[in-house]
């Protein structure tokens, strides 16, 4: 058998490479009806010998032998072959394909004719996804894709994007199910755009219910590149940008700052006001901290691809560099990245196919904070009185650490006490970036083989075999510095305040997941009429996680080359750790479609999974749709009309799941250790969470499918969703219970248009797209009729995580008006504080009877549409995106604005409540409470945006001597956003924003070049 | 043939798959003990830290309970001071008032609503104790662990008199801050028990426990000052028996505070200290004749037990009221230990006049504070001479004792209290010497309510009546939908 196989492979080469007979040079003209057309692939069929039209639409091919045939294929026309028969001059005319409509998609584990599907699914243009040059395919997705919601947590190189599709249908993981050449992921950062080849998003239940468990969240479909057979295609492709954050807020200097300050003190205390008494003093600097915080950061990514085969093995390699360097000054904020991937497909015989697909990743994330105690919170909070660094005569200077830290520590002639207590001690944010050293990297083997074994004509047995292997290594050093402010364990004392003592944190971890599915797939058409198909198959996903991590303390020395374990202190604070987790799941699916005469369509799946992460009560899910498709273009009735290319009615209905919960959720467990206790109440019961989905679409195609249309319309109810519900504190410090606790709605309509205009010289298209959403909980577990945070909270009929506080109502302009509101007790008030609504009206303003809901996170509108034009060698592309109808809790303002200690502030501040009748929007300025310490409503900013994302011109040469063709193009990505929201990035994603790395306008320059 | 062929491949997959598909999906828990272990297997260290772990709550370590600087929560460290020195009239947030921490100048200054964290804190250390106690309390009486376990009857009888000890002392924290609290005498077996659970019992019922728990705790403890000589932080029987006298003094039943301190007596394990910071100086810890329960805090251990108020005090808070200094009469040597006015710091919590070590422990009950109760209810039953004998008592070790400057107490400085048959006047002589002997050590709040003036001396404050006790915490209400009621006019 085995031998035989070679064999043939052998004599198939022979025949392929072997001497051309008979050989001759051929040239021609390609044309279509509008006249000739450029970039057309000609190839001798059967060999790799081939070319490409040129601008004037002419081709020259040698050695063809004199009965070969030439194939002419171009996107978006009709392959044509035509017999060379001798001739020198063999021109051809192409036609364009009305029915381009119809590619093969990918629909799971099969697939299916574009023009016969019956679930919501959408295809995202590879080509359009290009053009936004990021470093994560997931950010490429925002806003080309109706129902689609993409949103990055952070600006920083590297940062974690978070995808939502159809709404919000749990509190958990909303993350969409991926899955790479029929291996599952969570996560798809390490992929490069580059590589990909197709990408589709299963939106409805009867596309995604073949993924059962895992897809209530949506399903996003990914095929990489792959060769194709004919000429050898070598491409590379550059691109160089230059970043500068954006929509940095506009701080107060040193002389405003003083003045504010004073005016805080007055507004606060009585006696002698000693910002009075600070005014311009010699040590005082100017500094606009963010100005030194950033600087240009630039990224740039290379790409080399190689691709080619043979009429029975097809190969693809490609090499991507992706390298970022942040805005933030010193070089600790970088992302890097390389990939390389080969494909390699081969037919072994007329019946059994092989192929793989294997990617390596291995990248370099270097952070620096930048949430929480960040560097970007300091420098928005950090007085604009401190200079940056320590005068040279300071005798706490030193040449290793010579910026500022605690507020004019050496003093001459001021009270070191009071300047702590007047100058807020927030760190210097440009030490912190100079010192931080906080790097991840990660190697990842990501790929599959598989095999494909036709049993009969139309019978086809598949088995793949998926890994997905990753090594992750943190290692956080924190290096000493700043000044001594006599803290610290008796052992560390006169070390300075930050990191103190110095310490190295290392974590090494490794997952692999396994993934193991086996599928037969008939297909046959049945008097030209009755298409069908029917496919089963089983899947094994199992999962295995474990860490080890150790830190140390007290390094005697503390350069790059001592930042290792060994070189810590042995003493004291040594710890090590390490654990692991594991999860399976099984799942047995079928899935079946009937198609008739082409016009009515009908699919039904059905998925039964079992997961570990559930008790053998409840372990088995099970999960059908069925859909129903009708294309009424095709009917007899609309055949005359013309203008009508594409018609088609859809309607589905399914269910999904979702299992995204911890390992051993449902289980009642003890913590050991030195703390031990009640790790949380097991739930054993907890089952699945269910997604029961409905979805109406139609498809329209439009003169000739210059103009297609599609709408859908859906209904996504989420029963039993998977809830992790704190108990009150009295119960003490347990984790969670996760209860299915209710059940919670997504509406939606969804359009997208788009028009393509290729008859003249100057070719354009048009896309838009937008989708509304309505969130709403329908119903709650009866032990939980509401699920309560600080800031927001979840009940019947409301939207998920709604903001819930005080409303703010306007401003105290005088004791009279607090006298005449607060009737029931006034407490601290006084004028120019927050005046909040009353709602019972009972004179006081308490927390049971005043609070309301005061906004949600969740959209009601995204949108994205763009233009795309070509004119000669020139295109142009623009696209704009954003949301609306959506809040946002802007904690970054409350510290900055709204709080009661010396911070810096906006120059908003300067339009603060400042006397009777001043502003009814913005509260005195203090050192004690306005009313701002509630959470009010206040925070609670729309967050609604319009993003010129990206906008790119191109030009493209062809003709110079060595390449097809070569396209320059310069790119600007994230240019202009307008949006009222005040905090550091509308689009950030979380429900607190507590301020984070800004976001950055980056413009590039690139050229693609094809061999 | 090729039949054959095909169809065991296609078995050979989806069998190979099937089999594996049964062991993948039996995972069991990596690292956390399952019902079936618990049952079966605790280990003794694991009971041993149960209890050892329901003493954090006592500590000051800053996050030492609930990690991650949540001021927002008021969790950084136990809220004693807030509440009590901040709260009465003792104690200012800040040497110099400003911004920081506002929420506990609306406490001193009782503005405060239920959502300030200063209760959520107190709570939260509270429950967190009670908890890991319920469920320590439920392993060693189940009859089945400990032998399992392999520990000593005498073990288990030491640990469980600490435990009922410590749940008794955080409920008796409890009733005296909120009133009527949810009581929790065993862990909730399930989820729907602990919501069910989530309802304030009266503090009569509270009370019961508590007198049920320190009467069982007594009955298991050893007579020893220290029951395990290694680790003397352990609570001993002394504890438990002056924690009974303190529930007393509180319900005003003076006969059993008497008769409890004779009990205490009895033991013969304390005294006053010569000097009066030897109870504070952490280098003397557990050497002295006074301490009667203390949290030992410790530098330098995984996990972090040290004393994080001294970083508290660094950062420029607590800081004595002008209304505090003058309580004290001139020269009296307590005042520089309690606070510092020049240095700007308070030796006592720090643990040191000379430096700044991070051990210095927190004091909870100490023989002086039990010689006033006895003082207290010798005054109540009518014994003047009884009471003025134990104040001049502790006038003189105050007044005998070295100052922290090294200066020389005048000739005449806190003359004993001469001999008086008036009540009221005796009374204020207590409640002054309380104040003073007992400053900054979280008494001060509690002795004002329980005396009924805290009214009158706290008005110029803002307190009314309803501060007598605190709001539950909104935080709590909210997450038990509201089956957790608020205190009145809150």
């Amino acid at each position: 058998m085995k031998k035989k196989l070679i064999y043939k492979i052998f004599l198939l080469g022979t025949l392929l490479f072997g001497g051309a007979l008979c050989a001759q040079t051929v040239t021609g003209t390609v044309s279509d009806t509008n006249g000739v057309l450029p970039g057309v692939n000609v190839v001798v069929k059967g060999s790799t010998s081939g070319t490409a039209t040129d601008f004037d639409g002419k081709y020259t091919i040698e050695n063809v032998k004199s009965n070969a045939v030439l194939v002419f294929s171009y996107l978006g026309y009709i392959t044509k072959e035509i017999p060379v028969n001798g001739l020198r001059v063999v021109d051809a005319v192409l036609a364009e394909d009305s029915q381009s409509l119809d590619e093969i998609v990918l629909v799971g584990y099969s697939t299916m004719k574009k023009s016969t599907l019956t679930g919501a699914l959408s295809v995202v243009d590879v080509e359009d996804l290009n053009k936004a040059k990021t470093s994560n395919v997931a950010q490429a997705l925002q806003g080309k894709v109706a129902g689609v919601r993409v949103a990055s947590s952070s600006g920083a190189p590297g940062g974690n994007i978070e995808v939502t599709i159809r709404g919000v249908g749990t509190i958990g993981n909303n993350n969409p199910l991926y899955v790479v050449d029929g291996v599952p992921s969570l996560d798809i950062s390490f992929l490069n755009q580059s590589d990909i080849k197709s990408m589709s998003v299963l939106k409805d239940a009867a596309a995604a219910s073949i993924y059962g468990a895992r897809a209530s969240a949506g399903v996003v479909l990914i095929t990489t590149k792959s060769g194709v057979k004919g000429k050898t295609v070598l491409e590379a492709n550059y691109w160089y940008g230059v970043q500068n954050a954006t929509n940095l807020p506009k701080m107060l200097n040193a002389n405003q700052y003083m003045d504010v300050t004073e005016k805080a003190w007055n507004n606060t205390y009585t006696g002698t006001n000693p910002y009075t008494a600070d005014k311009g003093r010699s040590d005082f600097g100017n500094t606009n901290w963010l100005g030194e915080l950033f600087e240009p950061g630039k990224s740039q990514n290379l790409q080399l691809t190689a691709s080619g085969g043979s009429e029975n093995v097809q190969y693809l390699m490609s090499l991507g560099y992706y390298g970022e360097d942040g805005i933030v000054v010193y070089d600790n904020d970088k992302f890097q990245r390389i990939n390389f991937r080969t494909n390699i497909n081969a037919q072994l015989t007329d019946k059994f196919k092989i192929g793989s697909n294997l990617q390596l990743s291995y990248s370099i994330q270097d952070k620096v904070p930048s949430t929480g105690e960040s560097l970007i919170r300091f420098a928005l909070l950090r007085a604009p009185v401190i200079p940056v660094y320590k005068d040279v005569t300071d005798p706490t200077y030193s040449v290793e650490d010579p910026f500022t830290d605690m507020p004019f520590f050496t003093p001459t002639g001021y009270d070191q006490a009071l300047n702590r207590t007047m100058y807020e001690m927030v760190g210097n944010p440009i030490a912190q970036a100079y010192f931080s050293d906080d790097q991840t990297t990660r190697f990842q083997t990501f790929g599959n083989i598989f095999g494909e074994y036709k049993l009969m004509e139309d019978l086809t047995f598949r088995s793949n075999v998926g890994i997905d292997l990753s090594f992750y290594h943190d290692k956080t050093f924190n290096e000493n510095y700043g000044d001594d402010d006599g803290g610290g364990s008796a052992i560390d004392q006169g070390l300075g305040r930050r990191n103190r003592p110095n310490n190295l944190g290392e974590l090494r971890g490794e997952a692999f997941t396994f993934t193991f599915s086996n599928t037969l797939n008939y297909l046959k058409t049945f008097n030209e009429r009755h298409d069908f198909s029917a496919m089963i198959g089983t899947e094994l996903i199992s999962n295995y996680e474990s860490f080890i991590g150790a830190s140390r303390s007290r390094f005697a020395y503390t350069v790059d080359e001592f930042r290792y374990l060994d070189y810590g202190g042995s003493t004291l604070d040594v710890r090590n750790s390490g654990t692991a987790t594991e999860y399976g799941l099984f799942s047995v699916f079928g899935s079946t479609s009937y198609v008739l005469d082409g016009k009515y369509m009908l699919t039904a799946n059905l998925r039964a999974d079992a997961s570990s992460r559930f008790s053998e009560n409840n372990r088995w899910g099970y999960f059908p749709s069925i859909s129903a498709g009708w294309k009424l273009s095709d009917e007899e009735f609309l055949s005359e009309t013309d203008w009508l290319s594409n018609l088609k009615l859809r309607a589905s209905w399914g269910q999904v799941g979702n299992q995204n919960i911890d390992d051993y959720s449902y289980l009642e467990l003890l913590r050991a250790g030195d703390i031990p206790g009640k790790e949380r109440f097991g739930n054993p019961d907890l089952k699945w969470e269910t997604s029961t989905q409905q979805n109406i679409g139609v498809d329209v195609g439009l003169f000739n499918n210059k103009v297609a249309i599609n709408a859908e319309y859906y209904v996504k109810n989420t029963t039993d969703i998977l809830l992790p519900v704190g108990l009150p504190g009295l119960h003490g410090d347990l984790q969670p219970t996760i209860v299915n606790a209710g059940e919670v709605s997504n509406k939606g309509f969804e359009f997208s248009a788009n028009y393509r205009n290729s008859d003249n010289e100057f070719k354009y298209s048009l896309n838009a797209n937008f989708t509304t959403l309505k969130n709403n909980v329908e119903k709650l577990h009866p032990n939980v009729p509401s699920i309560v945070t600080d800031k927001y909270r979840t009940v019947v009929g409301e939207a998920l995580n709604s903001y819930y506080g005080y409303k703010m109502i306007g401003i105290y302009q005088n004791q009279s008006e607090i006298d005449s509101y607060l009737t029931g007790g006034t407490g601290s008030t006084q004028p120019g504080d927050i005046k909040f609504k009353d709602i019972n009206g009972d004179g006081k303003i308490t927390p049971d009877f005043d609070r309301e809901f005061i906004g949600s996170s969740i959209p009601d509108l995204i949108y994205g549409f763009a233009f795309n034009a070509e004119y000669k060698k020139f295109d142009f592309s623009v696209f704009f995106q954003g949301v609306s109808g959506v809040e946002k809790y802007n904690d970054g303002k409350k510290i900055v604005d709204y709080d009661t200690r010396p911070f810096n502030y906006t120059t908003a501040i300067l339009g603060s409540w400042d006397g009777e009748g001043s502003t009814n929007s913005m509260p005195r300025v203090a050192f004690n409470d306005n009313g701002s310490s509630n959470v009010s409503s206040i925070f609670v900013e729309d967050a609604s945006y319009l993003r010129l994302q990206n906008i790119e011109l191109g030009y493209t040469l062809n003709g110079i001597k060595g390449f097809q063709d070569m396209r320059l193009y310069v790119s600007g990505r994230n240019i202009f956003t307008s949006t009222n929201y005040t905090g550091l990035d509308p689009e950030v994603s979380g429900l607190i924003d507590n301020g984070t790395y800004p976001s950055s306008s980056t413009v590039l320059f690139g050229v693609n070049v094809k061999f | 043939m090729k039949n054959i062929f095909k169809r065991s491949v296609i078995a050979f997959f989806l069998s190979a798959a099937l089999i594996s598909c049964t062991s993948e999906l039996d995972n069991e828990p990596i690292g956390l003990l399952t019902e079936d272990l618990v049952d079966t297997e605790l280990a003794a260290v694991t009971l041993e830290a149960l209890v050892n772990s329901a003493y954090q709550p006592l500590g000051n370590t800053l996050n030492g309970v609930v990690p991650g600087w949540r001021w927002d929560l008021g969790t950084v460290f136990r809220n004693d001071i807030v509440l009590q020195d901040i709260a009465s009239n003792d104690m200012n947030k800040k040497w110099n008032p400003d911004g920081d921490q506002p929420w506990m100048d609306r406490v001193g200054d009782f503005t405060f609503t239920p959502e300030n964290q200063a209760f959520n804190g107190i709570w939260v250390y509270d429950y967190i104790g009670i908890n890991r106690l319920n469920l320590g309390i439920g392993f060693l009486t189940d009859g089945v662990t400990v032998p399992n376990s392999g520990m000593s009857e005498a073990r288990k009888n030491q640990l469980l008199s600490e435990a009922y000890f410590l749940r008794a002392y955080y409920y008796f924290d409890l009733v005296n801050n909120f009133g009527d609290v949810p009581l929790l005498s065993k862990s909730p077996d399930t989820f729907a028990e602990a919501l069910d659970a989530s309802v304030r019992a009266p503090k009569a019922e509270v009370l019961a426990q508590i007198a049920t728990d320190l009467a069982t705790a007594k009955g298991l403890a050893s007579n020893a000052k220290y029951p395990d000589p290694a680790q003397r932080w352990r609570v001993s029987k002394g504890a438990i028996i002056a924690l009974q006298a303190k529930v007393a003094l509180f319900a005003k039943d003076w006969p059993t505070v008497l008769s409890l301190i004779t009990e205490l007596d009895g033991l013969g394990h304390y005294n006053l200290n010569a000097e009066y910071f030897n109870s504070f100086d952490a280098n003397l810890e557990f050497t002295d004749n006074e301490v009667i329960f203390a949290y030992d805090h410790r530098a330098l251990e995984t996990p972090n037990v040290n004393n994080g108020l001294r970083f508290v005090i660094g950062w420029g808070f607590f800081a004595p009221t002008n209304d505090f200094i003058s309580a004290f009469e001139s020269n009296d040597p307590r005042l520089l230990y309690t606070t510092n006015t020049t240095a700007k710091t308070s030796y006592k919590i720090r643990g040191s006049v000379a430096d700044n070590p991070d051990f210095g422990n927190k004091i909870y009950i100490r023989y002086a504070d039990v010689l006033l109760w006895k003082a207290e209810a010798l005054l109540e039953t009518s014994n003047l001479s009884g009471a003025i004998t134990i104040i001049n008592q502790i006038r003189t070790r105050a007044r005998t004792s070295s100052t922290a400057d090294g200066s020389i107490i005048p000739i005449g400085t806190l003359p004993d209290r001469a001999s008086s048959t008036n009540p009221t006047e005796v009374k204020n002589w207590l409640m002054h010497e309380r104040r003073v002997e007992l400053g900054f050590e979280s008494q001060r709040f509690n002795d004002l309510k329980r005396w009924g003036i805290a009214e009158t001396v706290l008005a110029s404050k803002g307190f009314q009546s309803k501060h007598n006790l605190y709001p539950i915490p909104q935080r709590d209400i909210d997450k038990s939908g509201g089956s957790i009621t608020q205190n009145p006019n809150y």
